[in-house]
């Protein structure tokens, strides 16, 4: 902008590769990386109890192969994980697909909406922790807790984007489909399964995010095992440095499958849309954020 | 001339549309009111079926357990946590406001605050939770730095995406007219700006309350959260509904009556743009 | 009576793709105008109208040469219309109006005699949003005139409106400018609407050279008139050649 009223410190353009690599998008976002871990290690500094990076990822190695170099003895890290990817896949299961039917159903009948509606946007109220409390109380610490939990807290997101996707498929583009006289499956196939499948693969995110968040929270507050489980373990041990790490381990995850798995997929499967409404689809997402 | 015709039909359509409005606006409560018996007859029938108050109580016996916490110190407990969610939340807005500039306005600060946000953006709240009880125990500030923390990145993303949306033609016209860059700012920045502003902690003030209210699980000894969880421990099932039950009629409220007019009152213009 | 002195003015952009060629959008042009005229700028698209105005306005800065419009010896006041209204879609009409003025209650009342002009005196409290494609450039086109500019820039006002609308405000127009007589630099496309209106034509080539300048005389028209323009050519090219213009006297209808 030309008329800025708040001087931008903006970084100099100068000739050479280092400096042009610095200034480039890569080079932006590994400096910021640089300048995270730096502050951190600053921060150890400063307050002690806080674990440093080094320490977290020695705690990470041992965690993940038993403290033996090769990984001949693995260690807790593939039991905890594999338990909690068990029970969140089966929860994400039954809440993705009821989410999808009660979604259908509020998104092609009036009166289905105006019946459904309101409760579903009670659930999405609902915060994930009171799940985990809710399921607790019913089931005892099992193993239906954490999966009931996971299915509660995604059920209403999946739900509400169908029904959005099933509605907006704009009535122009059906009166077009009736003008040029356009087959029953074809209409199926072209315009109902393209229209809705962006919105039931924004919910199916949002489930992901989500479900994440109440498995956690469920595990940490009546689990056994699993990540939830094994966080918590190491923060009632006082061992911060394990806490960090797990803490780590499900932050680089969920960015993992959600940023760069998911991410691609959408952005290749609905290359016709507007970036825009891509982006923007991002960015309401990660706002519902848990 | 033309326009009168024009503005003479957007008339009688807007009348006929009035009209249909108000019909089906009343079936439309119908319907809901409906929506709401139906959900609390299901749930009546299954509290007689599982036929246990620790389980599953009526909605009868919630509904006691509402009025006792309203007769009892139910402002007390809402009011505290909605002074945190607040103070949290304007300490979003004050730092994330100027980050979404920085983030707007240059591309280099785009870049190297982009990764950051979108991280920020998907830590399960769990982690803010407890990490701002470590910080301050059992404290009035663990939940206003969870909650500050949460939505910091949402108001940074709307405001970096509203400062690149500003209009450069606009800006161009109020160069053409001489006008000095503070006018530019607060006559075409600061609005193009605020909608998403708005957006960012509409959108992100669910959220907030929700991480709000966790974090007083861990460490408080007042507000809501602290209700949910002493209730929980109590094993006190009626008790832990109907604390839930009130917050998310708060929520709902808020969301519709306050957040949504607030919305429509300072957007005014924003309507007849979306008509057009 | 404001002036114009365009001196070899030239203007270069980047290339719009890596490796390209930078893109000549104004190549060495000297132009002079000077008095109450209204100086119609056709061309092809791309070949840099809208830059000159937009050099003249201070959005954009020359490569090379120079461009200064003064009133007397100092800096000339401007309005511009757009080929696209550009209101702020936040603040009414009214508020618009005030956008671009300096003055309080006294410029009010100025405002409004121009939107009543223009006739939308019944808009000052409407949001651009609230109004037709044609409202909205006639507040664009009351704005541009309610600042009382000693030179008036318009880019292809009428452009992005329908044939009837477009008629109807280019005589709105030339009403407001006989009852005026702004200096007026007028960028248009069309030829028949720069004949019907202007005193002077200034055709310029892509790569942005003058290829004609032409002096139009004519006895007075009324505003609805329609513009005399013959099949059979062009009647009306009075001092055109290649290359560089003369120096030019405004030539007054009357």
């Amino acid at each position: 902008m030309t008329a800025a009223p708040v001087a931008i410190p903006e970084a100099p353009t100068p000739p050479g590769g280092v400096r042009r690599w610095l200034n480039s998008p890569v080079g932006a976002q590994v400096t910021a990386a640089v300048v995270f871990i730096g502050a951190w290690q600053l921060l150890t500094l400063i307050a002690p109890r806080v674990p440093g990076p080094i320490e977290v990822m020695q705690f990470l190695f041992v965690e993940i192969t038993g403290g033996s170099h090769g990984g001949i003895v693995r260690g807790q890290f593939f039991e905890h994980f594999a338990i909690t990817l068990q029970r969140f896949s089966l929860g994400l299961f039954f809440g993705f697909v009821s989410g999808l039917l009660v979604g259908i159903l509020i998104g092609s009948s009036t009166l289905a909406r105006a019946l459904l509606n309101d409760t579903v946007l009670v659930l999405l109220t609902m915060p994930a922790f009171v799940w985990a409390f809710l399921t607790t109380m019913w089931f005892g610490i099992t193993w239906q807790a954490p999966v009931l939990t996971v299915a509660f807290a995604s059920f209403p997101f999946v739900a509400i984007n169908v029904a959005q996707g099933v509605r907006a498929i704009a009535p122009e583009l059906r009166h077009m489909s009736t003008a040029f006289e356009v087959g029953r499956w074809k209409h199926f196939r072209h315009l109902t399964v393209p229209a809705v499948a962006g919105y039931i693969f924004a919910g199916l995110r949002f489930a992901i995010i989500i479900g994440w968040n109440g498995i956690l929270l469920s595990e940490w507050f009546s689990g056994q095992a699993g990540v939830g489980f094994r966080t918590r373990y190491w923060f009632d041990a006082n061992r911060y440095r394990g806490f960090v790490g797990w803490v780590i381990v499900f932050i680089v995850f969920i960015v993992l499958v959600d940023r760069v798995i998911l991410n691609r997929l959408q952005a290749r499967a609905f290359r016709w849309r507007d970036q825009k409404e891509v982006d923007f689809i991002e960015i309401q997402e990660q706002q519902v954020g848990l | 001339m033309t326009d009168t015709v024009a503005e003479s039909i957007q008339e009688l359509d807007q009348a006929q549309v009035l009209r249909t409005a108000a019909g089906s606006r009343r079936r439309r409560y119908l319907a809901v009111l409906l929506g709401w018996l139906v959900f609390i007859g299901l749930w009546w029938l299954l509290s007689l079926w599982v036929d246990s108050e620790a389980r599953l109580p009526s909605p009868g016996r919630v509904f006691q357990e509402i009025v006792i916490i309203l007769q009892g110190d139910f402002w007390t407990q809402f009011w505290a946590s909605i002074v945190r969610v607040v103070a949290g939340f304007l300490a979003a807005v004050l730092i994330g406001t100027p980050v979404g500039f920085f983030m707007g306005r240059s591309k280099y600060w785009g870049n190297f605050l982009q990764s950051p946000v979108i991280v920020a953006g998907s830590i399960p709240g769990l982690t803010y939770a407890v990490m701002a009880f470590v910080v301050f125990g059992i404290s009035f500030w663990g939940p206003v730095l969870a909650v500050g923390l949460i939505a910091m990145p949402y108001v940074a993303i709307n405001v970096a995406e509203g400062v690149r949306g500003v209009d450069r033609r606009l800006v161009e016209m109020s160069t053409a007219y001489g006008r000095n860059e503070t006018q530019v700012f607060r006559h075409v920045t600061v609005p193009s700006v605020l909608p998403f502003v708005f957006a960012g902690v509409r959108l992100s003030f669910s959220l907030a309350w929700k991480v709000g209210t966790l974090t007083e699980v861990f460490g408080s000894s007042k507000g809501i959260g602290f209700q949910i969880r002493r209730n929980y421990q109590l094993f006190n099932m009626p008790g832990v509904i109907a604390w839930v039950l009130l917050f998310v009629l708060f929520m709902l409220l808020i969301e519709r009556f306050i957040l949504v007019r607030l919305e429509r009152r300072l957007f005014r213009w924003r309507q007849w743009e979306r008509e057009a | 009576m404001a002036r114009v002195a365009i001196d070899r003015l030239s203007k270069t952009f980047p290339p719009p793709t890596k490796g390209g060629d930078p893109v000549v959008a104004i190549g060495d042009i000297s132009l002079d105008v000077e008095g109450n005229v209204f100086v119609s700028i056709v061309g092809p698209s791309g070949c840099g109208k809208s830059t000159l105005l937009n050099i003249l306005s201070g959005v954009e800065t020359p490569t090379r040469g120079s461009a200064s419009v003064t009133e007397g010896d100092r800096p000339a006041h401007l309005g511009y219309v757009f080929q696209d209204a550009r209101l702020l879609p936040w603040r009414t009409v009214m508020d618009n109006m005030m956008y671009v003025r300096d003055d309080g209650d006294a410029g009010a009342a100025k405002a409004a005699l121009y939107l009543d002009m223009v006739g939308l005196s019944h808009t000052h409290d409407m949001f651009p949003g609230q109004l037709s494609g044609g409202m909205q450039q006639r507040v664009g086109i009351a704005r541009a005139f309610s600042v009382e500019p000693d030179l008036l820039l318009m880019d292809e006002p009428f452009s992005h409106l329908d044939a009837i609308t477009a008629r109807s405000l280019r005589d709105h127009l030339q009403e407001l400018w006989s009852a005026t007589r702004k200096t007026v630099l007028f960028v248009t496309h069309d030829v028949v609407e720069a004949v019907q209106l202007s005193d002077r034509i200034i055709v310029l080539a892509p790569g942005g050279r003058i290829f004609d300048d032409i002096t139009i005389d004519l006895p007075p028209r009324s505003p609805r008139q329609k513009p005399l323009v013959s099949r059979r050519g062009w009647p009306l090219r009075a001092s055109g050649r290649r290359g560089p213009p003369p120096p030019s006297r405004g030539t007054r209808r009357r």
